[in-house]
């Protein structure tokens, strides 16, 4: 089970530049609204063509600009579950899922009727699409694409068109139906938390390029890039000046870091995770290092955390610099010892060094 | 801006009233004439510009069409100093009304009903009754034009007139006839000479016989209400003169 | 009044739109479907002509093809002994060419407002391109292009001009209603005009309110 991509493509206002690998894993596309994900699909889908590139599933070309091969959609045997979902208005739900079977009427009604049973959609065989709800007709576009077995399956922003407080529930559900699938899965999404959640590899991409691609876990924990690390969520960085193998100058933020890994030469910004700083008590603030003592801006409350905007006491003339950001569950802020200041630490592994 | 705009209006619908009343100054000198289809080329090309140049200052304005369509028109008051139709029908039909002038009514010319084909016909034919041989044949509506009054009066009077109109395609005017037959949609066409004349594009094969139609008189009158009388008269005293009716049978009309 | 206007002008427009129909539907559907941007937009113009046109210059045009002294024309009758001018056929041709604009127009346009995803999506689905056209664009379009035949059966119906110029006006053969109104006013016969007028503006009532019907009607599967 594998998929090459390696394409290019000019779009309006950008070029598309992508370039990935997979082996069998559930991998996500991840990127900005705008940045391409949807047109990558399509152009592995067969409804755009790249201007040039490859692109190559289990061992089958499927378009090459060099040998000038292109398959038509039709003969890609590539499964689409389309953002809006795409069934089809004027067929039943029965008519909808059993579209792609070439087979007798009795084989695929049988085939049909599995399908039901498994997506739980029994009772609406003969509903129209817009008789069901949105997490019903996400089920039949699912099982539409699912029930010919294509050899990837790709899912534009599965979730995005869902109430949010069904999202969670439909997610698990997808999940699991997802397990009668056997091939590849190819996701695109702009919320961190589905591609973290589904995918096992990531490609994160900015204005058309593949900036990265790789483990998810590890890419959101390490972005190793600068626009890896604003798209996977890392919400305070700053640009940097690399003092000595093991210590760097935090220019935004005015303080020098002690780091334990060595520091390449390369890295021009540091990152640091909202919730990876540790409240520190004033006595044990003086002897640890990497800690801020800080001015808070505002605070913001979440849900279930505050979102505390703070910037080093040290600083004046701040010029526009952004806060940093420390997000903290509330009974840890509402129970931590030291209330006069506020101390935080960052630890040595919640540094994220950036090129 | 609003005020402008009313002040501009009323600037131009002086204007426009001053306008008419210094047309009717010229309509002194203006004149118009309304003849059937078939007079349109001799009247336009040659006998109006000769005119104009005897008398520079009287203009004419021309209307053509179907004798009944101008009939029609001059009944329901349009502004027409002159008449000419192409039969005595609308003409008299005018007079009962007391729509002609007196005694302004001139018997001016004669036009012969003629059978003609497309100059590329194949099909054979001498004689005006060999319009039975033709497949589709053109004649002008008998009910409002002139030339189909004769047409279907000739066939009549030849017996054959059952049979044609069975497959005749009836023209709104006779120019429509002629296009028809020139462009050999129609097999043959009854037309008047003067018709025939004036393209190259059909050729006649026979004149109606002798005595199978009554005479196509084309009468001249004044329309009563005209205000132009005079001038009036003095176009109709040109069409009769010798230089005119030389025109008149150059371009296929008989003058009495 | 006679009837063999009323009969004549029936059956011409209803030969009419069999052909308009489908000429329409095939025609839009190539030009949607084609690629070329500049071609689209030519072609466009083409087919859109003849609604813009006078119908006067529609049946000139058409008289330089199908005239027995012009090129075609005249080698359709040499060869094949066919003569369209003057028959009942030329009326047809005049009611085809004249409302085909309106069929084109209306077909491409409720071609071109089903939902691309759903073209898409059937593509990756497995589809042929024919079986797409077939059971998602025509159902999906259908009242657009149901709506599209209903005009255009109607104003090949009341065509005159070209009609006049190519097919004559023969009394039980092509003499429709239109050219038997026209003739009727010119030989001062108001009251049969009339009675064709009326039936005219019944049928013309009837198409318009089908084509309210068709495209307010619901279906079941949309909201």
């Amino acid at each position: 089970m594998s998929l090459i991509v390696d394409i290019k493509k000019k779009m309006k206002g950008f070029s598309l530049e992508i370039a990935f690998k997979t082996d069998g894993e559930y991998i996500g596309i991840l990127g900005a609204s705008g940045s391409g994900k949807s047109m990558t699909l399509k152009c592995i889908a067969g409804v755009e063509t790249p201007d040039e590139g490859q692109i190559v599933l289990n061992g089958k070309v499927l378009f090459d600009s060099e040998k000038r091969i292109n398959l038509k959609p039709q003969d890609r045997n590539i499964g689409f579950l389309f953002q809006n979902y795409a069934l089809f208005p004027h067929m039943t739900v029965e008519e909808n899922i059993g579209i792609a079977l070439k087979l007798s009427k009795e084989e695929r009604k049988q085939k049909v009727d599995e399908m039901i049973r498994a997506f739980h959609l029994q009772g609406l065989e003969n509903k129209y699409p817009n008789q069901i709800s949105g997490g019903q007709q996400q089920r039949v576009a699912l099982a539409r694409c699912i029930i010919y077995k294509p050899d990837l399956l790709m899912l534009d922003e599965p979730f995005s068109a869902l109430d949010s407080h069904l999202k969670d529930q439909l997610q698990n559900e997808v999940l699991d139906l997802l397990k009668l699938y056997d091939g590849e899965v190819l996701m695109v999404s702009h919320s961190r938390d589905e591609i973290y959640r589904f995918c096992e590899k990531v490609v994160i991409i900015d204005k058309g390029k593949t900036v990265l691609y790789g483990d998810t876990k590890q890419i959101f924990k390490q972005p190793k890039l600068y626009t890896a690390a604003i798209i996977t969520g890392c919400k305070n960085i700053s640009r940097c000046e690399v003092l000595s193998p093991h210590s760097v100058y935090v220019v935004d933020w005015g303080i020098i870091l002690e780091t334990e890994k060595e520091i390449p030469q390369n890295i021009k910004y540091i990152g640091v995770h909202a919730h990876e700083f540790q409240m520190l008590d004033k006595a044990l603030a003086k002897d640890e290092k990497n800690v801020i003592k800080c001015r808070i801006n505002r605070i913001v409350e979440g849900v279930s955390e505050f979102t505390v905007h703070l910037e080093n006491e040290k600083t004046e003339n701040k010029n526009g610099i952004a806060d940093i950001l420390y997000k903290v569950n509330k009974d840890q802020w509402n129970n931590r010892e030291e209330k006069e200041s506020l101390y935080l630490r960052i630890p040595d592994d919640a540094i994220l060094m950036l090129e | 801006m609003k005020k402008t705009l009313c002040l501009l209006m009323i600037i131009c619908l002086v204007f426009s009233l001053v306008g008419c009343s210094s047309n009717t100054a010229a309509d002194e000198s203006t004149i118009t004439v309304a003849a059937a289809a078939s007079l349109k080329n001799c009247l336009d090309d040659i006998l109006i510009p000769m005119f104009q140049e005897k008398y520079p200052n009287i203009k004419i304005k021309t209307t053509y069409d179907s004798s009944g369509k101008l009939q029609t028109q001059i009944e329901e008051g349009a502004d027409v100093d002159v008449f000419m139709s192409a039969a005595m029908k609308q003409m008299n039909a005018l007079d009962e009304k007391g729509l002609i002038a007196e005694d302004s009514i001139v018997q001016l010319l004669e036009n012969k009903i003629v059978l003609i084909v497309s100059t590329n016909n194949t099909k054979d034919l001498s004689k005006f009754e060999d319009v039975l041989k033709a497949d589709t044949i053109a004649i002008g509506d008998p009910e409002s034009v002139p030339a189909g009054q004769y047409a279907k009066e000739a066939l009549t009077n030849l017996g054959i007139w059952e049979e044609i109109s069975r497959k005749a395609s009836l023209g709104t005017n006779v120019t429509e006839v002629l296009n028809w037959v020139a462009e050999g949609s129609a097999d043959a066409g009854i037309v008047y000479s003067t018709d025939a004349a004036s393209t190259e594009k059909v050729k006649v094969v026979a004149e109606a016989p002798e005595g199978s139609v009554s005479k196509v008189i084309y009468p001249v009158g004044i329309v009563k209400t005209s205000k132009n009388q005079d001038l009036a008269k003095k176009f109709i005293d040109f069409l009769q003169s010798d230089e005119a009716k030389e025109i008149f049978e150059s371009f296929g009309f008989a003058t009495n | 009044m006679q009837i063999s206007p009323i009969i004549i002008s029936m059956k011409t427009a209803s030969a009419a739109i069999v052909l308009t129909f489908m000429l329409g539907i095939f025609v839009a559907r190539w030009v949607v479907e084609m690629k070329s941007e500049r071609a689209k937009m030519v072609l466009d113009g083409i087919f859109t002509l003849p609604l813009v046109l006078p119908p006067t210059v529609m049946g000139f045009l058409l008289l330089i093809v199908l005239g027995v002294n012009r090129p075609v024309g005249k080698f359709l009758l040499q060869f094949l002994g066919i003569k369209i001018v003057f028959s009942w056929t030329a009326t047809v041709i005049a009611a085809v060419v004249i409302s085909f604009p309106l069929m084109y127009r209306s077909a491409r346009s409720a071609f071109e407002q089903v939902d691309p995803n759903l073209i898409m999506a059937a593509k990756t689905l497995g589809l042929s391109d024919n079986r797409i056209f077939w059971t998602i664009t025509m159902p999906l379009a259908l009242p657009g292009v149901a709506g599209g035949g209903i005009l255009a059966f109607a104003r090949g119906l009341g065509e005159f001009g070209a009609t006049a110029m190519i097919a004559g006006n023969i009394a039980n053969e092509t003499r429709t209603l239109p050219l038997a109104i026209y003739s009727e006013v010119a030989a001062g016969n108001m009251q049969t005009a009339s009675s064709y007028v009326i039936i005219v503006l019944l049928i013309s009532f009837i198409v318009v309110a089908l084509t309210n019907y068709f495209s307010m009607k619901e279906r079941k599967y949309l909201k």
